[in-house]
């Protein structure tokens, strides 16, 4: 019988998703991803979790919970860095030891730590990291080796797929095209370009982010993500910063936001933010300035957390999108457009 | 150009000598915070960034009103958010209205330390700097013995305030000495200066209680409502092993026969959290073992509100509190910390550990007894 090993669907698996189900198939082990996000899992997340800990890392508590008595391993990483300045969040280095700490009757936990910024660890101790996981599922190391380049190689398509480059981008940004299918009932309709901009683990979490992305579709809106963004575009734009952000994940949020500031292309932004994230607390300070300064692009901060009622979020959401449009109109019939003789 | 920095607690002084050393007088030394302060940081800070920014951000603006216009903070980058503190501070300093200039140091790399150090010194070498730096945190080790002794004396002493005026004596000495061999003299005279003219109670029991946690609210008695105080008023005697020595005491760092206290601490408090994750997460669970070893009665946890590191601490602290019989208080502070509840909760652990400790002399009595 093949070994279970558990994913909660929370924090980085959004991001690593396909490198670890791949990883963990290919050495022969059971991948156990714990289901969408529900009311059910906020509850009990909310009951067990620390009580100052951000909404996204209680949320993972409730997927734990979800997952711990269906398989043997539970996969949660000390995820550091991969950049040599560039940090994670330290809750996810410390997330093993709190889960381990706060529930001893847990399943085992595999996690493996890389830290490229403060441990100096290189390609050889990702290697080591690695070895150390596959011995848990094979005695084949080539076994291992031979996981751990799929799993790179499916890691690289996937992000190759959903990033875009950036001449796509300016075809979008110009509406010669669109991102997503829209929905049929609207497809005569204008459509609003609205970049959606948060972290992973929020945007992607139906339920955290109530469904924002599909009521943007829903009111004819195309949507852009931060983590669809051009890495170089980001940099770009942070490099005008005399601190370099040091938040990897941070990196892709202000860097988005600033990059639409200064180059339009969209009719609005709306950053959602997470109730006491460290990182966001000080990124959405500085978006909210940068925003107060340019205000030709209109920027929507919605900070979410587990008291967030959907129905106010909702009216939010409607009366944003209902301005945009207005303002566009506005701009369509007041500003001549140049005409070129 | 006037030069500030954040209020430290009794940091504040190695601060001034050390800035006097490196040939700049034009300081403005900043105020201790008041409840303004508070008012005047959190209006402008972001909601919910932790309560140092709001702290050091009102500070800001007070010694900038006072005529500042060279701000010094940490920089560079590291585990948790302090470090990019002033790039935000300086764009919301920069939208009030005000002109300054920011030094900022990566003070766990010394090569960047020394080059800061520098070249905002009014003319000195590589050497005097690196003499100057020395001056810096030698004078760190009299201001952490002199806050030792405070919060020993000051829990026995029988004269009220007596102790804390020999302490506020021994700081002008330590700002005002000047020559390194005078500066290491002290090392002796302010212990005795405190066992001359402090009268204690002989008759005295007093408990034990090491506070550790976040370093600036640990430091800080504006951000910690002068916990140290308040306990010493209690009659328990506090300690903290948390000390900016830490990234500036090169001088022991590079001694290979002694070790440091965090490391020591780090050593038992791997064992929890194996890998570093910023702030002092390690050497604060480490402590609840050591000083149970060393045989102090609690152990009191500050950390600011939505700290990132010491949430995670406080999380296992639980765990560790079982495991080693170490009774441990978390108490989170921010600009809404109300003076009353927090009296009320140290009162009640200190109560607790009082009953705690009869019971224990009771169980070895009988234990005596029954022999």
């Amino acid at each position: 019988m093949s070994k279970k090993v558990g994913i909660p669907r929370a924090l980085i698996y959004y991001k690593f998703a396909t490198m670890w189900e791949t990883f963990f198939t290919q050495l022969g082990a059971t991948v156990v991803v714990s289901p969408e996000t529900t009311k059910n899992v906020r509850e009990v997340a909310i009951e067990i979790a620390p009580d100052e800990d951000c909404y996204s890392t209680k949320i993972l508590h409730g997927h734990i919970m979800d997952l711990k008595d269906k398989v043997d391993y539970l996969f949660v990483p000390r995820f550091g860095s991969k950049h040599k300045t560039d940090m994670g969040c330290p809750k996810f280095i410390g997330l093993a030891d709190v889960l381990r700490s706060l529930y001893p009757d847990l399943p085992k936990l595999i996690a493996p730590h890389y830290n490229v910024a403060k441990y100096g660890h290189t390609k050889f101790d990702f290697f080591k990291e690695v070895l150390k996981v596959g011995f848990v599922f094979t005695k084949n190391p080539f076994r291992i080796i031979k996981a751990m380049r799929k799993a790179l190689k499916a890691d690289k398509e996937y992000k190759k797929k959903l990033i875009i480059d950036i001449d796509t981008l300016h075809l979008w940004e110009q509406s010669a095209i669109l991102l997503n299918i829209p929905p049929d009932e609207i497809k005569d309709e204008k459509t609003l370009k609205i970049a959606l901009v948060g972290h992973t683990y929020v945007i992607n979490d139906s339920f955290c982010s109530l469904d924002i992305r599909k009521k943007l579709q829903s009111y004819g809106a195309d949507v852009i993500t931060s983590e669809q963004m051009p890495r170089e575009l980001i940099d770009e734009q942070l490099d005008k910063l005399e601190n370099r952000l040091y938040f990897e994940f941070e990196r892709e949020i202000l860097g988005t936001i600033m990059y639409f500031l200064e180059n339009g292309g969209v009719d609005g932004i709306i950053h959602l933010m997470i109730f006491s994230c460290g990182p966001d607390s000080l990124a959405g300070e500085l978006a909210n300035r940068f925003a107060l300064k340019k205000q030709d692009i209109p920027l929507l901060q919605l900070v979410l957390d587990d008291l967030t009622a959907e129905a106010g979020m909702k009216t939010r959401i409607e009366a944003f999108v209902d301005m945009l449009r207005w303002r566009k109109e506005k701009h369509a019939t007041h500003i001549p457009t140049l005409r070129v003789s | 150009m006037p030069l500030t920095f954040p209020h430290f607690g009794s940091l504040k002084y190695v601060f001034v000598s050390l800035f006097h050393e490196l040939g700049r007088y034009d300081l403005v030394i900043p105020n201790k915070p008041s409840k303004k302060t508070f008012q005047l940081g959190s209006r402008y800070s972001p909601e919910f960034v932790c309560t140092p920014f709001k702290l050091t951000l009102g500070t800001f603006i007070e010694s900038l009103d006072r005529g500042a216009d060279e701000l010094g903070m940490g920089g560079g980058h590291g585990y948790c958010r302090f470090r990019f503190y002033w790039q935000v501070q300086k764009i919301i300093l920069e939208d009030l209205g005000y002109d300054c200039s920011w030094i900022r140091i990566d003070y766990e790399s010394t090569r960047d330390i020394i080059q800061v150090m520098k070249s905002i010194s009014v003319g000195c070498n590589t050497l005097q700097t690196i003499r100057a730096f020395q001056i810096g945190w030698v004078k760190n080790r009299l201001t952490d013995l002199t806050d030792q002794l405070l919060f020993k004396y000051r829990a026995i002493e029988t004269e009220k305030g007596s102790s804390k005026r020999i302490a506020n004596e021994a700081f002008k000495l330590i700002v005002s000495t000047r020559k390194m061999s005078k500066i290491r003299k002290l090392q002796k005279t302010i212990p005795k200066m405190f066992a001359e003219n402090v009268e204690v109670d002989k008759k005295a029991n007093p408990l034990k209680v090491v506070v550790n946690g976040e370093i600036y609210v640990v430091l800080e008695p504006a951000l910690n409502l002068d916990i140290y105080k308040r306990l010493n008023e209690l009659g328990v005697i506090t300690k903290t092993p948390v000390t900016l020595r830490r990234f500036i005491d090169i001088g022991q760092r590079l001694n290979p026969f002694k070790k440091m206290d965090f490391q020591i601490a780090n050593s038992y408090g791997v064992k929890y959290v194996p890998y570093r994750v910023g702030g002092e997460t390690q050497e604060n669970l480490g402590d609840a073992v050591l000083y149970k070893k060393k045989g102090w009665n609690g152990l009191v946890h500050l950390y600011p509100f939505t700290c990132m590191p010491e949430i995670i601490a406080r999380s296992i602290f639980p765990q560790v509190s079982r495991e080693t019989d170490m009774p441990v208080l978390s108490l989170v502070v921010d600009e809404h910390t109300g003076e009353a509840g927090f009296q009320t909760r140290l009162e009640a652990f200190v109560d607790l550990l009082e009953s705690k400790r009869e019971e224990m002399l009771k169980k070895r009595k009988t234990k005596i007894a029954s022999h």
